[in-house]
């Protein structure tokens, strides 16, 4: 693993309009809001949070499915924030995605092999026969029998799919990968399987991954370095480490305490939260986790708490660390 | 192994088998019939189409008389053994008439609908797909069009370009166009949003790949649907022009054609005009109740 | 013989499908009694939903059929009692609540209007104490401001305040067993830590008993007393929690316990089932766990194990011709 990031994003914000009722005014979703993080080459990132967090939206700005309002994203030291989606074509090539919903993100029109070689396709000028064969040698890598390649992808099942989009995203040797949820439609039987081809194929060809999910434990086991999200935010971002053993905003801790474990013989100490998810329409003033957090002070509810490195590596969004910056800053 | 989907996943699925397996698409065909066989009018309806459309393609060998040859002995006969539908003006058979005309009327409101098919797809696609002010300049464009009577457009239409079959069919065409374009825009719209035109556009493929390779397939079945549904308003509309004098010469075994012709001699011989009329009548109905019955089969919200 | 709370017995459910029909459960047995969480567990497929809908007689919408078995409540066979005799069971003593609490929910009927039909039907209050009771319910269940939430819509609410709501609608009529399927599925882990927390409160304080359906081991080794692992409409497994997770005896719930990652585990691998869950339509014979079992033997294929009782525990039952050759073992020591 080198330094250099692969990914680098900067004060990255997107917001959506809606509009309330008949003649009603447009509002603003924010559904990123002002983040900032970086992947180096080889390692995976992962960003968790709720539904609702931007996880997924971050993700799409990241691979410029979207444009942001506002920060930028750079690839492989290329600024590619405002690109035109002619402009990022010739990039894709370097960046593919994985999607949660394997039944949905398959054209149920194509065959298997076609699926697998569209990207090649897209952007090499391979033949058919180069492309066929290619198709057959990616799905033995995903571990898919290579005499199914003339199927469609409703005769598979739901792991199976997920396979598929894999080997798809695999065929032109990217050196990023974002996988949106990418287990998060499996059986745990075969959500453990697509798990270890994830990091078998990383260690094969070196891949870079942005993974996002909502489950802890499966981000906790794939993961170099976490980043936490809540309503828009980072929160908390640390290697991995780090985060498990020694989370410091109060939300991961509350997060991570909330896993159900599976083990009924372990005492459990649950931080409960209160109460619900704030709207992202009209988030909280202030820090926005202070409506739910155990340690809310006066000051979260007037200021928002700066973005910064604790530790080293360790950065977290709260003012529970001030005291501890201005020690370090004396 | 390849099983079947029965892995719907735990986080997002459903919990029935039923739902979770889906009927292999195989069988997609088959599904699509036992579906329209059910629909017994409608069933009837495309057999009675293919009578037509049989009787189109082998008219010549099928007409008992020449339909273009007078027969000055048997001026406006009624029904008779010899001649089922009677005779015209000119002592021509009507039945082979009709016969003949099924041809004309058939290849008119065929060309029409399938000129507006092509136009108005191609105009939806990219319409829906890229938005923006091309979307609102070809809404807007169809907005004006459905705002005139469709007949009166088609008659300003030939006013222009001057009477003639092939200006019918363009006539035709041009009011037939931005239904076609509105119902694949909203369809292509919808299917635009959805993940896998998302994960093709996150491989970096060309628009021009979107929207033939993925999208376009997605919308055949409405347009096979709107298509069957307009043939039956293209031939009533090729119809009321060449009765207005605007489309076939008279001349031409045309069904509209000869109900015009029939018109002069409605108090004395009304079989002229009441044998085309009910050729166009059928053919318009049959066209329509195949639509209907094509829509429901293929509309997948639509169960039995 | 002492009447359990719940009895199901050889239970078996077929669907149509196209000319034949598959076998969604296929002879499943299993009780619950008073003040006891059952949880019954298993992967998409299993079966485990059609147990939960056949006990509740909910199929009548679906191609789905009772074909076989018994399921006794109180002693008293649900599945031969009249629709109308069901019904009246349903309200009163059987509850139900699904996975995705919208869809239960109608969507233009006030929430209160929503909890009070059946309190007024089943309990036979006016409405002035339906209403009270309805509130009283959505305090029971942790709704801030239940006075007003009453008047409010289900859209009005957020995922877990509508589940909160369909829990205290379950409740309403102090049910004496809860079916509970999947309730937790559709929320975030901090709202699902709310719910877990609000229905092991319920479940102390009300003394009903609850079979609890759930993919997620988490929330068995949270919620439930005992515990039944489903695979491919069977029982394979059953057995108390505790001895569940610290010794798994079939093969199936090993590699299910086993491919779930867990939080500090720091396993660089995870041990995962090979292959898929079959179709149930093309079901292999013998052992239904065989083509996927690392210790498949000849006897797997050939012939189906029985549900058999593991030796030297009360209560505990594994299909694994295994079992039947460690317990052959034991007796011979002994």
């Amino acid at each position: 693993m080198n330094g250099t990031p692969l990914i680098e994003v900067r004060g990255l914000k997107k917001s959506f309009s809606i509009k309330k009722g008949f003649l009603g005014r447009t509002k603003y979703l924010n559904a990123v809001d002002g983040i900032s993080f970086a992947i180096r080459k080889g390692e995976t990132f992962s960003l968790v949070g709720e539904s609702g967090c931007g996880k997924s939206t971050t993700g799409r700005l990241v691979t410029r499915l979207l444009e942001p309002n506002a920060g930028e994203v750079w690839f492989d030291g290329q600024d590619i924030s405002h690109m035109s989606y002619n402009q990022m074509r010739p990039l894709r090539k370097n960046m593919q995605m994985v999607f949660q919903d394997p039944y949905a993100s398959l054209n149920p029109r194509m065959k298997v092999k076609d699926l697998v070689a569209e990207p090649v396709l897209i952007h090499t000028k391979l033949t058919a026969k180069e492309r066929d064969k290619l198709a057959c040698e990616l799905l033995e890598t995903v571990g898919l029998n290579s005499q199914h390649a003339e199927r469609f992808a409703h005769e598979f099942s739901g792991g199976q799919r997920q396979r598929i989009g894999i080997a798809r995203a695999l065929s032109v040797r990217p050196s990023l990968i974002v996988a949106d949820e990418p287990v998060s439609a499996l059986d745990v039987s075969i959500q453990s399987q697509v798990l270890n081809l994830l990091q078998d194929l990383q260690e094969e060809y070196g891949l870079t991954y942005l993974f996002i999910s909502h489950d802890l434990s499966v981000v906790e086991h794939i993961s170099d370095r976490i980043g936490v999200m809540y309503l828009g935010a980072l929160v908390e971002t640390a290697d991995k480490d780090a985060l498990y053993d020694r989370p410091l905003h109060p939300y991961t801790q509350a997060l991570l305490s909330s896993v159900p474990v599976p083990d009924p013989t372990l005492p459990k100490e649950r931080i409960i939260l209160k109460g619900d998810l704030p709207s992202p329409v009209n988030p909280p003033s202030g820090c926005r986790f202070h409506t739910r957090c155990p340690s809310c002070m006066e000051i979260c509810k007037q200021h928002v708490p700066a973005f910064r490195e604790v530790e080293p590596g360790h950065e977290v969004a709260c003012h529970l660390y001030d005291e501890e910056m201005m020690k370090l800053a004396r | 192994m390849p099983d079947n989907s029965i892995g719907m996943g735990a986080g997002s699925g459903s919990s029935l088998p039923l739902e979770a397996a889906p009927a292999r698409t195989a069988g997609r065909f088959k599904a699509f019939y036992r579906k329209f066989r059910k629909q017994r009018l409608a069933f009837a309806a495309a057999c009675f189409i293919i009578l037509l459309l049989l009787v189109a393609i082998l008219g010549p060998f099928l007409t008992p008389y020449n339909p273009d040859t007078p027969n000055y002995d048997a001026l406006m006969q009624g029904p008779s053994a010899h001649h089922w539908a009677g005779t015209d003006e000119y002592g021509r058979d009507i039945m082979s008439r009709l016969i003949d005309g099924t041809r004309l009327s058939l290849a008119v409101s065929l060309s029409a609908v399938f000129i507006a098919a092509v136009l108005g797809t191609i105009l939806g696609l990219l319409s829906g797909y890229y938005g923006g002010w091309l979307d609102r300049l070809i809404m807007r464009g169809s907005d004006v069009l459905f705002s005139f009577p469709d007949l009166l457009l088609a008659i300003g239409i030939v006013a222009i370009l001057g009477p003639g079959l092939s200006n019918v069919v363009i006539a035709v065409a041009v009011f037939g166009t931005p239904s076609f374009a509105r119902i694949i825009r909203s369809v292509t719209l919808s299917v635009k949003e959805t993940l896998f035109v998302e994960a093709t556009r996150s491989m970096g493929a060309k628009d021009s790949r979107i929207i033939w390779r993925h999208i376009f397939p997605e919308t055949v079945s409405s347009i096979i649907v709107n298509v069957s549904m307009r043939i039956g308003g293209a031939i009533l509309a090729a119809a009321s022009l060449s009765f207005l004098g605007m489309g076939a010469k008279t001349t031409e075994p045309d069904w509209g054609a000869m109900l015009s012709m029939g018109r002069d001699y409605l108090s004395i011989a009304p079989h002229i005009v009441y044998f085309p009329g009910l050729t166009i009548f059928l053919a318009v109905l049959a066209f329509n109740i195949f639509g209907d019955g094509l829509r429901d089969a293929l509309d997948p919200k639509i169960k039995n | 013989m002492t009447a359990h709370l719940l009895e199901v017995e050889g239970l078996k459910t077929e669907f149509k499908r196209g000319d034949g029909s598959i076998t969604a459960v296929a002879g499943v047995s299993f009780h619950i009694e008073k003040g006891e969480v059952l949880g019954l567990v298993g992967e998409s497929g299993c079966g485990k939903s059609v147990t939960s809908l056949s006990i509740m007689r909910l199929l009548k919408d679906t191609p789905g059929k009772i074909t076989g078995g018994a399921v006794r409540f109180e002693g008293t066979d649900l599945t031969k009692l009249s629709e109308r005799d069901m019904r009246r069971t349903r309200g009163n003593d059987l509850a139900m609540i699904f996975q995705e609490p919208m869809t239960s929910l109608n969507p233009v009927l006030r929430i209160g209007l929503q909890l009070m039909e059946p309190i007024r039907l089943h309990l036979g209050y006016d409405r002035k104490q339906a209403r009270a009771h309805a509130v009283h319910m959505l305090k029971l269940v942790g709704i801030p401001r239940a006075e007003e939430v009453v008047d409010d819509y289900p859209h009005q609410l957020s995922g877990g305040m509508r589940q909160r709501v369909m829990i205290a609608m379950a409740m309403s009529c102090h049910p004496k067993l809860l079916i509970a399927d999947e309730p937790t599925t559709a929320l975030d882990v901090t709202i699902q830590a709310q719910i877990l927390d609000l229905m092991k409160r319920l479940k102390e304080e009300q003394d009903m008993g609850m079979l609890l359906i759930t993919h997620d081991l988490g929330v068995v080794a949270e919620l439930c007393d005992r515990v039944v692992v489903m695979y491919a409409g069977r029982v394979v497994e059953e057995a108390s929690v505790r001895e569940l997770f610290a010794n798994p005896q079939h093969p199936y719930t090993k590699g299910l316990i086993q491919s779930v990652p867990k939080l500090r585990q720091k396993v660089r691998r995870l041990d995962s089932i090979k292959g898929n869950v079959p179709d149930l339509s093309q079901m292999p014979s013998g052992c239904k766990f065989a083509p996927r079992c690392q210790f498949v033997m000849d006897k797997c294929l050939a012939r189906e194990p029985d549900l058999i009782p593991v030796a030297g525990a009360s209560e505990r039952k594994s299909r694994c011709w295994l079992t039947q050759e460690e317990n052959a073992e034991g007796g011979e020591r002994a």
